[in-house]
């Protein structure tokens, strides 16, 4: 067995959260590289971002049609797991047709709004700021117009208060620039 | 010198992107500092933009008891410290049931829980879940009422149904919906009413008329009225006992030094007193921006400067007879702990003696949450017991640890 601190608290079983995250496989990819347009990687996300979705999700506060019933039989034993062992995967790029305008203002953008303060240089995440280097388009644009619209949900109001004064193209630009983050697929 | 991209993005730049970020960025892009920053970094000065000093993430998952090393815990001479419970994600505010049931509070766990004391054994029974950062409870008459950002809700009947909790009904919810800052603290005046802070939507700016403010409210949610003005975040007050009088805490602003501005420990005796946020900090520092044409003069002087950066939250009157007869009326301050800070300070409870005609004795009553510039803990509230030992919860470890005395 293999334990690590994994930073929240009660010690995470990284071989169980591979068992785990079996049943995870089919949408977010058995090493947590999600395929399927509008479904977040977890690869490389940083634990206590995963884990802190996971309850939000559990608790109500995150709605989605398919994570709500999943995560209802989740221990907290079992979302520790699941966390830790998805921060131990290699986040690969999804594939996106990048647009080289787009790209250049949503990097513009990214500075001007201190996207970095919390998500790091290279957008790679810490602690609760999920990494975003990389992730799929379709999600970062449902996330970011969700989190412009108040509906939805922010662990402390970061995310809220940080999109307010973005456009919806400008939203466009920045998810383009986010999307070409990372490593190649 | 002008503030380019390039110094928030170091590991980012390509080379040959340079002269295209740099051409945009100087032709249409302000200085980062004129767009909206994340709550916390906002105030930071130019200089130290690439500054690694951030808050300290909440875990999300409560240590386990083995985890928790309560020796390192010191307390004065013939005090002693036990883990009393464990397994309570984000532990923060306390308030005792009629019926001895201890309900808890959290911030961004969402949660609201009840710890029953089964002689030797505590159980936690989650009452409440999903809630918008419920940092506040409070109880009264059989109602247990809790503080989300911008309501006051309340379950009546409670304690006889802690493990089929009633619906929660709304007390008053036309409150600031602002996230910075809109967590509250909620306790029952001596004169009945629910008092609770509005905490100003920012680290530093000019706040609406509506925030940065202890305010108040009857139990029935009617003669909502401001308490106390320029408080800039109290999420800690208490009443003295003997004067009634109110006392509380205050986070002072970041990003203005190492050493300052400090955290406060006010008092409001009276209603209407203005304590100088945002114009003047600690008593005696005009804000280098919006403090030009005020003076700290105009406003009500800290009691006691409690320390730079330390997060002053609980606040609490000792009134048990379990201690030493000088702890009687006795302020507890439980102090959270820096993050703008290099060297690390708090992480520690402080005790205040009010002295008349005199200045408080302040000394430190229990620390050791801090080990070196390790953080294992953060004492956050405290709570007397009706034997007279104190707890003290830390939200950080998920955990609450009762002190006792014996001579």
């Amino acid at each position: 067995m293999t334990a690590v601190a994994a930073g929240s608290g009660a010690a995470a079983d990284l071989e169980a959260g591979k068992r785990k995250a079996e049943v995870c496989a089919a949408c977010h990819g058995r090493d947590g590289n999600a395929t399927i347009p509008g479904t977040p990687s977890l690869a490389g996300q940083p634990v206590y971002f995963t884990h802190w979705q996971l309850i939000k999700f559990k608790d109500g506060r995150r709605k989605d049609p398919q994570m709500t019933p999943f995560v209802q039989s989740l221990s907290d034993a079992d979302m520790a797991d699941l966390s830790a062992y998805y921060q131990t995967q290699t986040p690969r790029r999804r594939p996106f047709a990048t647009d080289p305008a787009k790209v250049v203002e949503g990097q513009r953008l990214a500075n001007v709004h201190h996207c970095t303060s919390c998500h790091r240089p290279g957008l790679t995440g810490q602690e609760q700021a999920a990494r975003l280097a990389g992730q799929d388009f379709d999600y970062l644009l449902r996330l970011l117009r969700g989190f412009k619209a108040k509906t939805a949900s922010d662990l402390d109001g970061t995310m809220t208060t940080a999109t307010q004064p973005l456009t919806d193209a400008e939203i466009v630009s920045l998810v383009h620039f986010i999307a070409t983050l990372g490593a190649q697929p | 010198m002008r503030l380019i991209p390039s110094r928030l993005w170091p590991s980012l730049l390509a080379v040959s992107l340079l002269a295209v970020v740099l051409g945009v960025g100087l032709v249409t892009t302000p200085p980062a500092s004129g767009q909206a920053p994340p709550p916390w970094k906002q105030g930071q000065p130019a200089d130290m933009a690439n500054s690694p000093l951030a808050p300290i993430a909440q875990p999300p998952s409560p240590k386990a008891p083995g985890e928790i090393p309560i020796a390192k815990i010191k307390v004065p001479p013939g005090f002693k410290v036990e883990l009393w419970a464990h397994g309570i994600n984000n532990a923060r505010a306390m308030t005792w049931g009629d019926k001895g049931t201890l309900f808890v509070s959290s911030r961004v766990a969402g949660n609201v829980y009840a710890v029953v004391d089964k002689g030797g054994q505590r159980e936690v029974k989650m009452i409440a879940k999903g809630l918008n950062q419920p940092n506040g409870v409070a109880f009264k008459d059989g109602t247990l009422y809790v503080a989300e950002i911008s309501r006051i809700t309340k379950m009546p009947g409670i304690e006889d149904k802690l493990d089929n909790p009633p619906a929660m009904e709304v007390v008053y919810d036309i409150l600031p919906r602002d996230l910075p800052h809109g967590w509250k603290y909620l306790a029952f005046g001596p004169d009945g009413k629910l008092y609770f802070n509005i905490g100003a939507p920012c680290n530093i700016c000019i706040p609406p008329d509506t925030h940065a403010n202890i305010s108040r409210v009857n139990a029935d949610g009617s003669g909502f009225e401001y308490f106390a003005h320029g408080v800039r975040n109290s999420v800690g007050f208490d009443w003295h006992p003997v004067t009634k009088e109110l006392y509380f805490a205050t986070h002072a602003r970041d990003w203005l030094g190492e050493d300052v501005p400090s955290d406060r420990f006010d008092h409001a005796p009276r209603k209407g007193l203005h304590f100088g946020f945002p114009y003047c900090h600690q008593g005696d520092i005009p804000d280098p921006e919006f403090g030009k044409g005020r003076s700290c003069a105009e406003f009500a002087a800290p009691l006691i400067k409690t320390g730079p950066h330390v997060a002053g939250n609980g606040v609490e009157f000792y009134t048990g007879s379990m201690f030493p007869p000088e702890y009687q009326n006795r302020a507890f301050l439980a102090q959270r702990g820096s993050w703008n800070r290099t060297k690390k300070i708090g992480f520690r409870v402080m005790m205040v003696t009010l002295r008349p005609g005199d200045v408080p004795k302040y000394d430190v009553f229990a620390e050791g949450w801090l080990d070196g510039d390790n953080v294992w803990g953060r004492p956050v509230y405290t709570k007397q017991m009706k034997d007279g030992s104190l707890l003290i919860a830390d939200d950080y470890a998920g955990a609450i640890y009762r002190i006792t005395y014996k001579p």
